[in-house]
């Protein structure tokens, strides 16, 4: 449901695809309403796959792809759910789309399917699916779904690659495996077993947030 | 009406049909290129025990025409079919499972490799193997030379060890280390292959049975060697019955 | 002496929150008075004690691979394995409707304390993460049984330890950008190492 009735002619105008307002719903997750660092959603699985790159981008363009489509499904059928029944509602159509994520690894990338193991599924039981469900998509036109979904996701995207980033780079010494510290001649780089556990994620995290909030001004109370 | 309880049933039914009619779709769609990854991704584990698998290489039609396998129990006797009765093939035998159990009640696979230019004869033996690392499961397969006593090559996996650490014994620089190494000492008892604690980086300074550690990582390796001992001692009598025919 | 063995890993060393971050949500939403996290814990306890066994029947005799076999001889090549998803999360999900109702009746006051974040449970990391680790490490009913209620266990010992931290550190000087989730992020990574000591345990 817009909230814009100020400018609105007598005749009813379409809203341009990259309005203002729309460019507003992805932009603010980006940064100001970031679902990880302010909104402290979605953290579980941002820890545990951030060890290196690759399999942390292939959790963020799964976890993208399930939160726009599962916006867009149940924006479209928002006025046909039964309210008694409408958390199950939402998560049968996040574990359906998460089941076909999974089920395409399986069978195209096997090798990534076996590092992410269960953290896939656990896709599922990421808050910040759910919550854009219930925040945004059932009260909000398709299209503008579409739009919450990518800049939550994008959102949620920056902020572990970022983490993995640093993990990989000082726990593995690499990038992407590659080998980057061997190739710049500092072959003897002592890489940094906290960063390849989960104390490092939580530290890198931690200051990662510390910068965004101070950045933004955000600060909890 | 929206709210009532026969429409509640109505929209859970349709759900219900739409859900289980995607996902059974899907799955029946994408359910050959699954099982095409999967047999890829444990014939390419095989072959990596006695040969270098390298990008392009089509591993299924390798393992087709160079490895033929069995299943035998601890005695070395052919197991022919399971529990149930329903015929065994090596490769559909799961591991894991059978590592929950008690040695003797095993099922032991054995993999026969051909090399290319010996076609019908066995180069090499490749058995699985599975262990406890620090932090989860290890696993891989050994494979000895045609002389059930050096070892040609060995593939280790892990479930989850610490990069950098635990996790190096899937690299080749810590696999290379057993190739040469004999398994049987001079009075043909079995010792298998250890690791040992520390990293000493000088090839010349470990015997036949013994390869360099990593630096670190003791528990894995210890895990390591727990598993190939474990392993070897229960093919032992195979090995020696193959020994013994062999000498016929 | 394994089961006591993996029920104290599950605890210590595999712990759920700091070698998993599963049920991070909730942890951090919820730890901030020691009387509320120790009811949270209770109920993922039982939740968890609950919901692994319960899951590993259905994951046996539905959902894998000629599970159905003691229907039907028919169905030894049935592979249901990709409803796995829905089928776990349908049944964490009338688990928690269940001891939700049930702490409501014996409770009012914990019901109250919890609020939102009971049903939240069902959508917590934790809870579908040990089912989906049950499965992947293969164990039987015994060692489902004994994960899911150490892994619970887990839980509500990091959980409670947490809040009783964070009660501590209200009178402390938190640079703003760091109250709330940055420091409580860093302290529990500093948890997580002092959990570590307890690798070298075997039993």
């Amino acid at each position: 449901m817009s909230t814009e009735t100020l400018e609105r002619a007598p005749v009813k105008e379409k809203e341009p695809l990259f309005s203002k307002r729309r460019k507003k719903i992805f932009s603010d997750p980006l940064n100001d309403d970031n679902p990880i660092t302010v909104q402290v959603l979605g953290i579980c699985s941002a820890l545990a796959v951030t060890v290196q790159m690759k399999p942390t981008v292939i959790m963020a363009v799964s976890v993208v792809f399930v939160i726009v489509f599962s916006n867009l499904i149940t924006s479209l059928i928002r006025d046909l759910i039964p309210n008694r029944v409408r958390i199950i509602v939402q998560l049968a159509i996040i574990a359906t789309l998460v089941t076909l994520v999974s089920e395409v690894l399986k069978a195209y990338n096997y090798e990534m399917f076996k590092v992410l193991g269960a953290f896939v599924g656990l896709i599922i039981t990421n808050c910040i699916v759910m919550g854009r469900l219930e925040a945004y998509a059932m009260g909000n036109s398709p299209k503008d779904s579409i739009i919450d979904g990518l800049g939550s996701g994008f959102g949620y995207a920056w902020i572990i690659l970022t983490v993995a980033f640093f993990r990989e780079l000082f726990g593995s010494g690499s990038v992407f495996n590659y080998p980057v510290f061997e190739k710049i001649g500092w072959a003897s780089f002592p890489t940094n077993g906290l960063m390849v556990d989960s104390i490092g994620a939580f530290m890198v995290l931690g200051v990662l947030i510390w910068i965004q909030r101070t950045k933004t001004g955000y600060v909890e109370h | 009406m929206r709210q009532s309880n026969a429409y509640v049933l109505l929209f859970t039914a349709a759900m219900t049909i739409i859900i289980g009619g995607t996902l059974s779709v899907t799955n029946q769609v994408l359910k050959p290129a699954q099982m095409r990854s999967i047999e890829l991704d444990s014939k390419t584990s095989i072959l990596k025990a006695v040969m270098t698998i390298n990008k392009g290489d089509d591993v299924l039609a390798i393992y087709k025409s160079q490895i033929s396998g069995l299943v035998v129990d601890i005695d070395g006797q052919n197991i022919e079919t399971d529990a149930k009765g329903a015929p065994i093939f090596a490769d559909k035998v799961n591991i894991l499972r059978n590592y929950k159990k008690d040695p003797k009640d095993r099922e032991y696979p054995v993999y026969k490799f051909s090399s290319a230019d010996n076609p019908g004869g066995v180069d090499a033996y490749i058995f699985p193997l599975y262990g406890s690392g620090l932090w989860n499961g290890i696993f891989g397969y050994v494979a000895l030379e045609k002389d059930l006593n050096t070892i040609k090559g060995v593939s280790f996996g892990h479930v989850g060890e610490t990069p950098g650490l635990g996790a190096r014994i899937s690299s080749p620089e810590i696999q290379d280390r057993y190739i040469g190494k004999t398994i049987f000492d001079e009075n043909g008892t079995l010792t298998s292959v250890t690791m040992l604690k520390g990293e000493k980086r000088d090839p010349s300074a470990f015997g036949p049975h013994e390869v360099d550690g990593m630096s670190g990582a003791t528990i894995t390796a210890k895990g390591v060697n727990a598993m190939l001992d474990q392993y070897l001692h229960s093919y032992e009598k195979y090995i020696k019955s193959i020994k013994q025919q062999e000498e016929i | 002496m394994e089961l006591l063995s993996l029920g104290i890993r599950s605890v210590f060393i595999d712990n759920i929150i700091f070698a998993y971050f599963l049920g991070m949500c909730s942890f951090l939403a919820v730890s901030k008075k020691v009387s509320t996290a120790i009811g949270l814990g209770a109920a993922v306890v039982f939740v968890l004690g609950i919901t692994v066994p319960l899951n590993w029947l259905i994951q046996e005799y539905v959902l894998k691979l000629g599970a159905m076999s003691w229907i039907s001889a028919s169905f030894e090549e049935i592979d249901l394995e990709f409803l796995q998803y829905i089928m776990f999360i349908a049944v964490i999900a009338s688990m928690v409707q269940l001891v939700e109702m049930i702490i409501e009746k014996f409770s009012p006051a914990l019901y109250g304390s919890l609020g939102i974040f009971l049903p939240l449970i069902a959508v917590n990391c934790a809870i579908l993460g040990g089912a989906l680790f049950m499965v992947q490490r293969d164990y039987v009913l015994s060692e489902a049984a004994v994960y899911g209620v150490g892994s619970g266990a887990g839980f509500a010992l990091a959980i409670v330890a947490l809040a009783a931290i964070r009660e501590k550190l209200k009178y402390s000087n938190v640079p703003d950008g760091l109250k709330g989730l940055g420091i409580t992020m860093i302290i529990t990574g500093l948890m997580g190492i002092a959990f570590k000591s307890f690798i070298g345990i075997a039993l």
